[in-house]
């Protein structure tokens, strides 16, 4: 059966989310920094297509990675925008590792952005705490993670980081469950859980590693904002964790016909 | 806008009106609640409605300041607070309420008032007029001190006597022996304030008991709590609101004054949400602000879900930086209020230097609504906002000429409009000023409606009462799936896709 790129479907819902975000949630949002933004990754893409190190398809990599800054990243500063495009794209081409490059786009977009510049945040209470809000967010990524065959990446994640959640402050602590939800039902864990940790480009090819690598992201989630109350943990643990994406594939590259399935999903091009 | 001159001038002219809208006030009833709860001894009824809190967060160092409405038997006043650390007795000290109003009514919604210029006549006249002022009320009180003793499971980990407070910071392992423990000390604990007492002491937080010291505040003549300040460091930047909840009915009011070096403080796990700020409004909204800001406060609470965090000023008020407001609506807080609220990090000795933003912050939470206690955030947003609503008095004089003419027609639809725009922000039936339009006479007709009438022609999402549709995202998310599955099922049957396979 021939597929539908599942990059078309996370253009597709992640626009959504923006403009569900900006017309009826009100973010703060104006309409020009988020066409500098698109505008930035664009250009960038053009410039490394044009050198001849993308082909055209390629574009549609860098729209997912201009619409996840569009989602997560807030700033004051017009510069920060164009910085965090820029090093977001440029990423992909420049830190590569046996030609699989090692950092999601966005997520190191909105690293540099916060610990160099100190002018953009991440706002996790953008969503507010609807529940249809996280159910939506939830189908919406299971369709795109199915779709690349990283459903299991994502939901292993979040079952993780919930049942770590669920042990500490339901169990343990004894705060009533409707907490224990709340906390849960941001929609900016959910849109990272979702969108971005499971980009097939930067997770490990072999389907175990990944579900290691998604139990220790949960893990160090759960260590960062809960031991040093870091608000933006998951993007600090995926940006910590990536460099070791390449051992990962290295250790359970042994698998053979595990990597072969898996080289045929990243033939799919559906890298973000 | 207008300079401070033109402003102080303006000031003094219209001084007479001035003091009709003095009592433009925000006040939201006469109760008060806390962080913590109030607790009475048995039998005394406390209904917490409102409190003040302010935070000043410098790194990892925290200090809050907390301003009680208490309104019953001030002998009878007691308060818990969790905190996340053993307090040092120079970490705990009494501020004097003036603080509050100084923060208060510089930061709070204000109005400002501009005049049309008649457009037959030469001479100029504009003016740019405002006010807000807060009253508040304190009632008396009186007590005796409290008798400590140590029980099993409860430690006492300090105890000072502050000026006119008993504090007493505790332990506990089991909140069982900590509930009798403040049982058998005075402190009146609300039936389901257990589950909440247990997720603290596991948490490992202690407590932060106050009680009035009956002889010291009879030797102070105090006929009112002053209000209590705590210093600590903490990685957490939160407000501990759940053991507020335990003894409320309903919603409470918190109003949350944040001083940062780098910029806003919003919620971390709740939405922060901006009042909308710059409306024009009709003329005789003036002489009733307060209920016009308070219903504007009602509904964006009720369209946001009743779960938003609302911000009500966001500025840099550093002692060398130029205009923090326009206009302002109260002197603006001197170095040593910034001081004396816990702005550690300006240097008062030499040039004042030293960067301050000023965060307000207005939540009204229930438990129902809020589960979790209030997180927040140091963001570097240093964008300046301000409830600030506008109204424009028509040029006086006469009017004959084509200017005139033209001039009066335009002030029919202004007018038109700022009823409209009443009507969306507050609710006010735009039906019930018939007058205004041809006359600008605020007088209110009762009109009789049918009931369940919707006199609203906006979508209701967009300006009704109730909270956005959640059903949007959905719906949202549906036509982004067809409509990618339509385009890909017509056209191009993906043709590089199966290229590359």
């Amino acid at each position: 059966m021939p597929q539908t790129d599942a990059r078309w479907y996370q253009i597709g819902f992640q626009s959504a989310f923006l403009l569900f975000g900006t017309l009826v949630l009100g973010w703060q949002q104006e309409w020009w920094r988020l066409v500098l933004i698109i505008a930035t990754c664009l250009s960038v893409q053009v410039f490394f297509i044009w050198r001849g190190l993308q082909n055209l398809q390629s574009f549609r990599s860098a729209l997912i990675t201009a619409l996840g800054l569009c989602l997560l990243l807030r700033t004051s500063e017009w510069w920060v925008l164009v910085l965090a495009g820029a090093v977001a794209i440029s990423s992909k081409f420049f830190i590569k590792i046996n030609g699989k490059h090692i950092f999601n786009p966005a997520n190191i977009g909105i690293v540099a952005a916060i610990f160099f510049t100190g002018k953009a945040w991440i706002s996790p209470g953008q969503w507010g705490s609807d529940t249809l809000y996280p159910i939506s967010i939830l189908i919406a990524g299971f369709i795109v993670c199915y779709k690349v065959k990283r459903a299991q990446t994502g939901f292993i994640f979040l079952g993780i980081l919930f049942a770590l959640e669920f042990a500490k402050r339901y169990l343990f602590l004894g705060w009533p469950m409707d907490l224990v939800l709340h906390r849960f039902s941001s929609g900016s864990l959910l849109v990272y859980a979702l969108f971005m940790i499971t980009d097939p480009m930067t997770t490990p090819n072999h389907k175990l590693a990944r579900m290691v690598w998604a139990t220790i992201l949960a893990l160090l989630t759960f260590i960062l904002s809960a031991r040093y109350q870091i608000y933006e943990a998951p993007v600090w643990a995926l940006f910590l964790l990536s460099p070791f994406t390449p051992l990962f594939d290295k250790l359970f590259q042994a698998n053979k016909f595990e990597w072969k399935q898996n080289t045929k999903v990243k033939l799919y091009e559906t890298q973000k | 806008m207008n300079g401070n001159k033109t402003q102080k001038l303006n000031y003094m002219k219209h001084k007479s009106k001035f003091l009709l809208f003095a009592i433009f006030t925000l006040l939201y009833g006469s109760a008060s609640a806390f962080c913590g709860f109030y607790v009475a001894q048995a039998g005394a009824s406390v209904f917490n409605n409102k409190s003040e809190v302010i935070i000043v967060r410098d790194g990892t160092k925290q200090t809050i300041t907390m301003l009680n409405d208490f309104k019953g038997d001030l002998k009878k006043f007691a308060m818990v607070i969790p905190v996340p650390v053993v307090l040092k007795r120079n970490d705990i000290r009494v501020m004097e309420q003036s603080l509050f109003g100084t923060f208060d009514n510089y930061s709070a919604p204000r109005m400002v008032e501009y005049f049309d210029q008649n457009p037959c006549q030469k001479w100029d006249y504009e003016s740019d007029m405002y006010e807000n002022l807060k009253a508040s009320s304190r009632s008396s009180m009186e007590d005796k001190a409290s008798s400590v003793y140590k029980r099993e499971k409860v430690t006492i980990e300090a105890q000072y006597t502050v000026e006119e407070y008993e504090i007493v910071i505790l332990s506990a392992t089991e909140s069982g022996g900590l509930e009798e423990w403040l049982k058998s000390n005075g402190y009146a604990i609300p039936e389901n304030a257990n589950e909440v007492l247990q997720p603290y002491i596991k948490d490992k937080m202690k407590f932060f008991a106050v009680k009035i010291n009956l002889e010291k505040a009879r030797q102070m003549n105090r006929q009112y709590l002053r209000p209590i300040q705590i210093t600590f460091n903490t990685p957490k930047f939160m407000l501990p609101i759940r053991l507020g909840m335990a003894n409320s009915n309903g919603e409470q009011d918190l109003i949350i004054y944040c001083f940062t070096k780098t910029g806003r403080v919003e919620a971390a796990n709740y939405r922060t949400i901006e009042i909308p700020s710059a409306k024009k409004i009709p003329t005789f909204v003036q002489q009733n602000f307060v209920q016009f800001y308070k219903d504007v406060f009602d509904k964006n609470y009720e369209k946001e879900g009743k779960n938003a965090v609302f911000v009500e000023y966001a500025w840099n008020v550093s002692p060398n930086w130029g205009v923090k407001c326009d206009p302002c609506t109260g002197n603006p807080p001197i170095v040593q209020d910034l001081i004396n609220a816990g702005v550690g990090w300006i240097d008062a000795q030499q040039s004042y230097t030293g960067n301050v933003f000023f965060t307000r912050l207005h939540v009204r939470y229930s438990r129902e609504k809020f589960p979790e206690d209030l997180t927040f955030i140091e963001t570097p947003n240093n964008a300046t906002y301000q409830v600030r609503q506008i109204i424009t008095h028509p040029a006086t004089g006469d009017f004959q000429c084509k200017e005139g003419i033209t001039y009066l027609q335009d002030l029919r639809t202004r007018r038109r409009l700022e009823l409209q725009e009443m009507q969306a922000m507050a609710g006010w039936d735009s039906d019930e000023y018939p007058f205004y339009v041809e006359l600008g006479d605020g007088t209110k007709v009762p009109v009789e409606k049918e009931d369940g009438q919707n006199r609203n022609s906006f979508p209701v999402w967009f300006h009704g009462n109730g909270a956005p549709p959640s059903w949007l995202l959905p719906v949202f998310l549906l036509i982004a799936a067809s409509t990618i599955y339509l385009i890909r099922k017509w056209k191009w049957r993906n043709p590089i896709s199966t290229e590359l396979r």
